[in-house]
């Protein structure tokens, strides 16, 4: 066991402190907010340029074969900087399926666009009053039809979905088991986006299809194998968000320990106070905690199946219940300027309870972990 | 970064557990299993120090030349862990985890002879006498006080929590050999015989009917002057030493997780409405809370051990061991009481003569649990307290 870090991971740290150092903090979130997708799209070049969009690309398809404890170290960073980009979604969750689709020449074209930064996209996957960690959907469903399929359906909250070109759709096939997974470009005829911004900045939108005609190289992965993938691919997000998560947390009590440092109340620096000091301890150890368990959650990400999935709920929940508790104390010891827009602690707060709300909840991991503890 | 646990070290896991399965005798296991009491037979303790030593592990987190096996930190965690998964009889952690490190490393040749084959070879219980009725949080604000005549101190004061001191033929003491300098300055480490004149223990009755904890009172007490350990005055340094030599420790992690395991059995084992209380997802919710957050510990504990690069000082991370791991040693011990219901509530006596006889409504998970979990809510303040900890924490991880 070694948490060293290699000579690579360094230079990946210490490139993505550089670029996003300078671009964070509240001045530079409020500007992200007005543009169409969120995010800067030149900074997304630059993400390109210094190879993190290839990192989680296999080597055969142009990509640098990164590891995913290379991923989530990428991530605290971007975590810290409350990056808005879909680094999770389109890259992360996007290359993990495509790496593994069926068809190889049409995965590698589109894996070839991930790693350059000229194509994102985003997962469709949950629908409306459906289990988000269930790998199945109910109403959307693929015909065969000559040679490819017919497309109806509604996909709820697909994250990240307004900025991307292409989505993956998860749908059940007419007469099999399992699940579908399709590539659909967005501009496909049929499909209908209604996009809308989440309390963080990111974006979302639902999703109609209707009648989408799709060729059968659209087909990444079917039945059983599709489900497995989609599971998969959602852990190794879910890791990528669970990093960003900490490093949101760690750069949340440097906020706050700096600014009751400087917050003068009855003559004197409210960090002086215990009441001040025992909160921002109770923050220090959530966040501890919480990377303990991604680390968790790392050393888990290639285990069989069931094994996985607790390690990673059980990661969810200590990075979630964490998440809360930094991002709520942080609010309490600013007092009112906690609640503006202003100071970034109101936006770290933000960002924490969107990244709990994401691929299943607090409560549906806790569900999940203590079905299996009793399995 | 290699986060994934070396394959090697799963071999010696199997070599470990086949170990104690050999020659942990199965009686004394069983007490283990089912004592009421917190504490361990005191026999069985020493009696399992022997066997241990007999094979040459019964301190292997100590130097080789000192009887030590050589181990990894890691190798030592996985030795640990099989050691409380298999019921086998706790370390007299005075001896072997705190007063011998100290010996081995501060010590004269002299005491290093005399004392540390004592330890190894489980002839000794030792009694640890650091806090005083006016002296808890604020140790250093200590009174007993040593003073130098010829080739002896004269030993005067009163210790108290001093745990197992009436069991104890041993132990040592934290006293004040100068008041003239800086409290922490003034303070020595001295070595005791539990039977010398003038020294008198007190059991006091706790909270689960066990007498383990107790006062010693020191009055007008002969200790010969090499019994003193390293420099005089060097006492609170070598008192911080042996609290940070065992920073990991205080996790209570291989403890707690036995305790969870414990748990696991209650909840299958008991039913309500024809249903193992292991079915209701309000039950399940709160393992997985514990589960998860026991990991984390674990995680915490071996981030230690592999002295990760931190921003904060190890200190802050070992601060926080301290305060999950007590936290959740209640958590995992009132979880236990809760699943038993008003059986939780049932009174057994800690020696019983003979032990309670399981049947299908009191079955042998029952006794114990509550006289355990009484006790239990000590963990948070023993040893600095958790508000204690997080005045620590505050400073060295926010520089308040």
């Amino acid at each position: 066991m070694d948490f060293a870090k290699s000579d690579i991971q360094t230079m990946l740290l210490d490139s993505a402190e550089r670029l996003l150092s300078d671009m964070s903090g509240v001045e530079y979130w409020r500007e992200q907010r007005h543009r169409p997708f969120g995010f800067d799209e030149a900074r997304w070049a630059q993400f390109a340029e210094l190879g993190w969009l290839a990192l989680p690309v296999p080597e055969e398809a142009g990509g640098l074969g990164g590891t995913i404890e290379d991923v989530a170290l990428l991530n605290i960073v971007l975590g810290k900087a409350l990056a808005t980009e879909p680094y999770a979604s389109s890259v992360v969750l996007a290359a993990h399926i495509l790496g593994q689709a069926d068809d190889r020449a049409a995965a590698d074209e589109a894996l070839g666009g991930i790693a350059d930064g000229s194509l994102r996209i985003a997962l469709a996957h949950q629908e409306d009053g459906a289990d988000p960690l269930a790998l199945e959907v109910g109403a959307t469903h693929a015909r065969p039809a000559g040679d490819g399929f017919i497309l109806d359906g509604a996909k709820l909250l697909a994250l990240d979905a307004p900025g991307a070109a292409r989505l993956i759709v998860s749908a059940r096939i007419e007469g099999e088991e399992g699940l579908g997974l399709f590539l659909v470009p967005v501009e496909a005829e049929g499909v209908a986006l209604e996009a809308y911004p989440l309390i963080d900045g990111t974006r979302a939108a639902d999703i109609r299809l209707k009648h989408v005609r799709l060729p059968a190289s659209a087909l990444l992965a079917r039945g059983h194998r599709g489900a497995q993938l989609l599971g998969e691919a959602i852990d190794r997000a879910s890791i990528a968000l669970m990093a960003q998560a900490v490093g949101a947390m760690e750069a949340a009590n440097r906020i706050c320990g700096t600014y009751v440092q400087e917050r003068k109340q009855f003559g004197a620096a409210i960090g002086s106070f215990q009441a001040i000091q025992h909160i921002l301890a109770d923050m220090f150890v959530a966040a501890h905690q919480a990377r303990s368990m991604l680390y968790h959650a790392l050393a888990n990400a290639d285990r069989p199946e069931a094994e996985r999935a607790a390690a990673l709920s059980a990661a969810r929940l200590v990075i979630g219940e964490a998440g809360q508790l930094v991002s709520r104390n942080g609010i309490q010891v600013h007092g009112g300027y906690g609640l503006t827009d202003e100071y970034a602690i109101s936006h770290y707060f933000r960002r924490l309870l969107t990244l709990e709300k994401q691929y299943g909840d607090l409560t549906l991991h806790v569900g999940r972990l203590g079905d299996h503890i009793f399995a | 970064m290699e986060l994934r646990l070396d394959p090697e070290l799963e071999n010696f896991r199997q070599e470990i557990r086949g170990f104690i399965n050999d020659v942990l005798p199965p009686d004394m296991r069983e007490r283990q299993r089912r004592k009421v009491a917190n504490n361990a037979d005191v026999t069985d303790q020493l009696r399992w120090m022997r066997i241990l030593n007999e094979h040459g592990r019964a301190v292997p987190h100590w130097p080789v030349e000192f009887g030590g096996c050589g181990w990894t930190p890691m190798q030592l965690f996985i030795f640990n862990e099989e050691l409380y998964a298999a019921d086998a009889p706790e370390f007299d952690w005075g001896g072997t985890h705190m007063l011998g490190p100290v010996i081995y490393s501060y010590g004269s040749p002299y005491l290093r002879e005399r004392f540390l084959p004592m330890i190894r070879e489980g002839r000794t219980m030792w009694a640890q006498g650091f806090s005083e009725p006016g002296s808890g949080s604020d140790l250093a604000s200590l009174r007993t006080s040593a003073e130098r005549v010829g080739d002896t101190y004269i030993v005067n004061g009163q210790k108290i929590w001093t745990s197992g001191a009436a069991h104890a033929d041993w132990g040592f003491f934290l006293v004040r050999t100068d008041k003239t300098v800086k409290p922490q300055r003034g303070i020595s480490f001295l070595i005791i015989r539990m039977d010398t004149p003038g020294v008198t223990v007190r059991q006091i009755p706790q909270i689960n009917g066990e007498a383990h904890l107790c006062e010693v009172f020191l009055d007008n007490v002969e200790v010969p002057a090499d019994q003193l350990i390293g420099e005089p005055g060097m006492g609170w340094t070598y008192a911080k030493f042996l609290l940070e030599h065992e920073r990991t420790t205080s996790s209570f992690i291989y403890w707690s997780k036995r305790e969870l395991a414990r748990a696991k059995d209650i909840a299958r084992g008991e039913r309500r409405n024809g249903r193992p209380l292991s079915a209701d997802p309000a039950i399940r919710a709160r393992f997985a809370r514990l589960e998860a957050d026991l990991l984390a510990l674990e995680w915490s504990v071996l981030r230690v051990l592999a002295h990760e690069e931190l921003e904060t000082p190890e200190a802050a991370a070992a601060s926080v061991l301290k305060i999950r791991g007590s936290e959740l040693q209640q958590e995992v011990t009132m979880l236990q009481v809760d699943l038993l219901g008003l059986k939780g509530a049932r009174y057994f006596d800690v020696a019983p003569t003979p032990p309670p006889t399981p049947d299908e409504a009191w079955p042998d998970y029952v006794p114990g649990r509550t006289t355990v979990a009484l006790i239990t809510r000590a963990a948070t303040i023993y040893g600095g307290t958790k508000q204690v900890q997080k005045n620590i924490l505050a400073r060295l991880a926010f520089g308040l």
